[in-house]
């Protein structure tokens, strides 16, 4: 992957600790970006449910005879769902999502998916991250958006991804985006090392070397970024305090970490958390339950803090699963990868309600539910009327938007 | 691209040595250097891989398996055990488990750094990442992922169809996707899909036809409950005609791996994914297809294909040399072997943790992703700051070169260079490690002297392993 050169290029040569402080002090001072049509400040938070989540069961067809009779083990007793109207309901486990629903912020995107569907996880996920079904394509989504936003080029939290290793949804040609799966352990350990690298740290810019690897460039831009970054992304966000009782769950400490970025005004646009595994081929219930109600604890904290500080307006939270369930169950009380499955945008900015066409159980394709919503369209959405970057570029095509942005 | 695979005709030095080392073992220290020098590059590459019998090096101590303790047998789901007591004894199996894990991770770290066999421990490691299978989920217990480490071992460089047909019965596999389960009431088709996805033909080389027929193929082959062995069940295999992949024939789980290994495709996976391991990334087509076909002729023996390969010009190439990025396992082990330090300690497993890689914990059926994947920062700061731990322990008493470079800063940082980056670093770093030794921009300290030697040659370590050539492989 070609990443660019562009901070080594402003930075290059840096032997002066100082001159670190006078970078990062000039990416906090940009002004936010004037005109957008989108608005400055706002933030998309992308929570990637891997694995698959099983959409008949977390927005659940309780008003269809044809979903208990597929389902006969698995399938969620009428009286347990929590209905939305006579036909839908979310999970008995998303109590606190619901409230959210109730209070208007909730957009339930139905039967979203693509054109012939992809049943590998790898494959599926890739086709959602880089938004190309049919080609292969090495950036990411949202790393297409932020080489072309014009966010400021000095700031290295332009994107962050709570998670261990980079998702290719924030793979980028011209932006790094830093992965950090929790900020405890984050940075260089004793001021010793500290000092040793930072007054060092052009040993990592002379590209003259006796040998040449694709992965140079990348592996000095990176050991660039990682010890600024890390010495900096600390200190900026300290000074906040988090409102929210976050669960005790890694989506909950994923969440707090986002809205304490968020928070702390570091001119971050996108964020990314992970949550899962949902590849529920065997004993679903337990799994999936458990994991849609740390999902919607974590969602109802993060908001309730968010909206303490007065964020919540300025943040789109948005789920995605690579596909979901077979609508049958198998043998192992179970359920096979599948193919279209609902999403959710949750925030201040978002028209509540129900989008797109529940599922239809009665026409399905080899035993899986037809989509109704590409979901090029939910981006094109989120890129045009929350981030207000055409969407055109960076989908390559064009797509429909969807109402539920205000 | 017709020489690539010729035998190599270049100098043999130090830094091919080294090159050597570090893709087809785990690295080497400066005395292991020293002694390859003595022999040709063919000897070798013949001694990496016909090497001496590793029967006897001991195994991890007390391997956790509820089977043998009849734990699983007596209580374990048992009736008139009340709901807290099966949770309490669910809790306590699941602690013994991820314990032994841990001592089989320290255990095979160790085994990584002191066999007399590393390339049978590169493979085994190769066969991890690539027949991939994690520990305690779906109760796949220490035991099972002990044997088949074993069997990766037993099959390092043995036959890749023997070893496809044996990973297919391998209780752990059978676990972790799913075929303890298939049944032909309701076939799984987890395996059959990551089997051919994964494992040897590549998404694209088949239909999902293809996937539900060999799901339907592989019914039956399920774990004994009571011993935790693998059984051909006849009662539950679906006994029918199935086509597949353009054939068709009643067939069995040994039927469809004889399928998958006659499709060109699958020599291509193969030929691919040893490539990338061991060469670089993003073969071309051509070497792909030169390798593959020394797979055919070879009946996917791997002993004469990898000996064909380690003596290669493209392994020798500029363009195969630092062009992989080091995994973590390669980033630890490597370090501990270089410094020559006997025994792989708690901070290993602890920094790999936050590198990224936990073994015997991939993060996904497709194993680690390994090439950029690697280089997040948090990665690269972990990567950091072990080697700050390392070069900053007790251990480092051990590392006798290190402690004896030369007190001249000039020829200190010549050796350091040297041994640490087979000199593969730049004159203005190199300037640097020098100003370093010296104290140049610091306060006060001044030259390198005895009272400050230490401290300085600990600190010249650190930087050295910070450079990017440290980092690649």
């Amino acid at each position: 992957m070609k990443r660019s050169g562009f901070l080594l290029g402003a930075v290059s040569g840096l032997t002066v600790v100082g001159s670190m402080d006078n970078l990062f002090a000039h990416a906090l001072a940009q002004a936010p970006l004037p005109g957008l049509p989108g608005g400055s400040d706002r933030v998309l938070v992308l929570v990637n449910l891997q694995g698959g989540n099983d959409g008949l069961n977390c927005v659940v067809p309780h008003g269809d005879d044809m979903y208990y009779r597929m389902r006969p083990t698995l399938g969620i007793p009428k009286g347990d769902v929590l209905g939305i109207n006579g036909q839908i309901g979310f999970n008995p486990q998303m109590k606190s999502f619901k409230a959210l629903y109730d209070k208007g912020i909730v957009a339930v995107v139905q039967g979203v998916g693509y054109p012939d569907p992809d049943h590998s996880h790898f494959r599926s996920t890739e086709i959602w991250q880089t938004a190309a079904p049919g080609r292969y394509e090495r950036t990411g989504w949202l790393g297409r958006y932020l080489d072309e936003a014009g966010l400021p080029k000095t700031n290295l939290f332009n994107g962050v991804a709570i998670s261990q290793v980079l998702p290719e949804a924030m793979i980028a040609r011209n932006t790094d985006v830093p992965a950090i799966p929790q900020i405890n352990g984050y940075g260089l350990v004793g001021d010793r090392n500290k000092n040793v690298s930072s007054g060092y740290a052009s040993i990592l810019t002379d590209k003259r070397l006796p040998f040449s690897s694709p992965y140079l460039s990348h592996v000095m831009e990176i050991e660039d970024h990682a010890q600024k970054g890390s010495q900096e992304l600390p200190k900026l966000i300290a000074g906040y305090k988090s409102s929210g009782s976050y669960p005790a769950t890694p989506i909950g400490r994923s969440l707090a970490l986002a809205a304490q970025i968020i928070g702390s005004k570091i001119g971050t646009r996108v964020l990314y958390v992970q949550h899962g595994s949902f590849d529920t081929h065997v004993n679903q219930k337990g799994t999936q339950d458990r994991l849609l109600g740390e999902l919607s604890n974590a969602i109802a904290a993060f908001y309730d803090d968010l909206s303490a500080h007065g964020n919540d307006r300025s943040v789109l939270t948005m789920t995605f699963s690579e596909f979901g369930r077979r609508v049958g169950e198998n043998a192992s009380r179970g359920t096979d990868h599948g193919e279209a499955s609902p999403l959710f945008l949750v925030g201040g900015g978002v028209k509540g309600g129900i989008y797109g066409n529940s599922p239809d159980l009665n026409k399905l394709n080899m035993g899986n539910l037809a989509f109704n919503t590409d979901f090029r369209s939910v981006y094109a959405t989120v890129l045009e009327k929350w981030l207000g970057r055409p969407s055109q570029p960076i989908l390559a095509g064009s797509f429909a938007t969807l109402n539920a942005i205000a | 691209m017709r020489t690539a695979l010729a035998p190599y005709r270049g100098p043999w030095n130090s830094r091919v040595a080294a090159h050597l080392m570090r893709r087809a073992g785990f690295g080497a220290s400066p005395q292991e250097i020293n002694s390859l020098l003595s022999s040709t590059m063919r000897e070798s590459v013949e001694a990496l891989i016909h090497f001496p019998s590793t029967q006897n090096l001991p195994g991890p101590d007390n391997v956790f398996d509820p089977y043998s303790q009849g734990l699983l047998q007596r209580g374990y789901g048992q009736m008139g055990m009340d709901e807290n007591a099966r949770r309490a004894r669910a809790k306590e199996l699941r602690r013994s488990a991820v314990q032994s894990v841990g001592a089989m991770q320290n255990w095979w770290l160790n085994r990584m750094l002191a066999t007399p066999a590393p390339l049978q421990e590169k493979m085994t490691v190769f066969f991890h990442g690539h027949f991939t299978t994690a520990a305690i989920q779906k109760q796949n217990w220490p035991i099972f992922i002990y044997n088949q480490n074993q069997l990766y071992r037993d099959h390092a460089l043995g036959n890749l169809r023997d070893l496809a047909l044996a990973v297919s019965k391998d209780p752990a596999m059978l676990i972790y996707l799913d075929n303890a389960l298939n049944n032909k009431a309701h076939p799984n088709e987890n395996y059959a899909r990551e089997l051919m996805e994964l494992f040897t033909l590549g998404h694209g080389n088949y239909s999902e036809a293809d996937i539900r027929e060999s799901a339907r193929a592989f019914t039956g082959w399920t774990l004994n409950r009571r011993t935790g062995q693998f059984v051909d069940y006849a009662a539950i295999h679906d006994d029918e005609l199935k086509h597949f992949l353009g054939q068709s024939g009643n067939f069995r789980g040994a039927d469809i791996v004889n399928i998958i290994f006659s499709q060109p495709s699958c020599r291509r996976w193969f030929a691919s994914r040893l490539l990338n391991f061991f060469v670089y990334n993003d073969p071309e087509p051509q070497l792909v297809e030169a390798v593959a076909r020394l797979l055919r002729k070879n009946d996917y023996n791997l002993a004469p294909v990898l000996s064909v390969l380690f003596q290669s010009n493209v392994f020798y190439s500029d363009r195969a040399y630092r062009a992989l990025v080091k995994s973590p396992v390669e980033f630890v082990v490597g370090s501990y072997k270089l410094y020559g330090v006997g025994q792989i300690d708690q901070l290993a497993q602890r920094s790999l943790a936050s590198m990224g890689q936990i073994l015997f914990y991939p993060p996904n059926v497709a194993g680690w992703p390994g090439g950029s994947a690697w280089l997040t920062s948090q990665m690269v700061i972990a990567r950091e700051n072990f080697a700050a731990a390392l070069v900053n322990s007790q251990m480092m008493s051990q590392a006798s070169w290190l402690m004896s470079v030369p007190t001249n800063a000039q020829q200190a940082t010549r050796q350091l260079i040297a041994t640490i980056l087979a000199g593969d670093a730049s004159a203005a770093a190199t300037a640097k490690i020098k100003d370093y030794l010296n104290g140049v921009n610091t306060s006060a300290l001044g030259q390198l002297s005895g009272e400050n030697y230490e401290e300085r040659v600990r600190g010249a370590a650190y930087l050295t392993m910070a450079m990017p050539a440290y980092q690649l492989n």
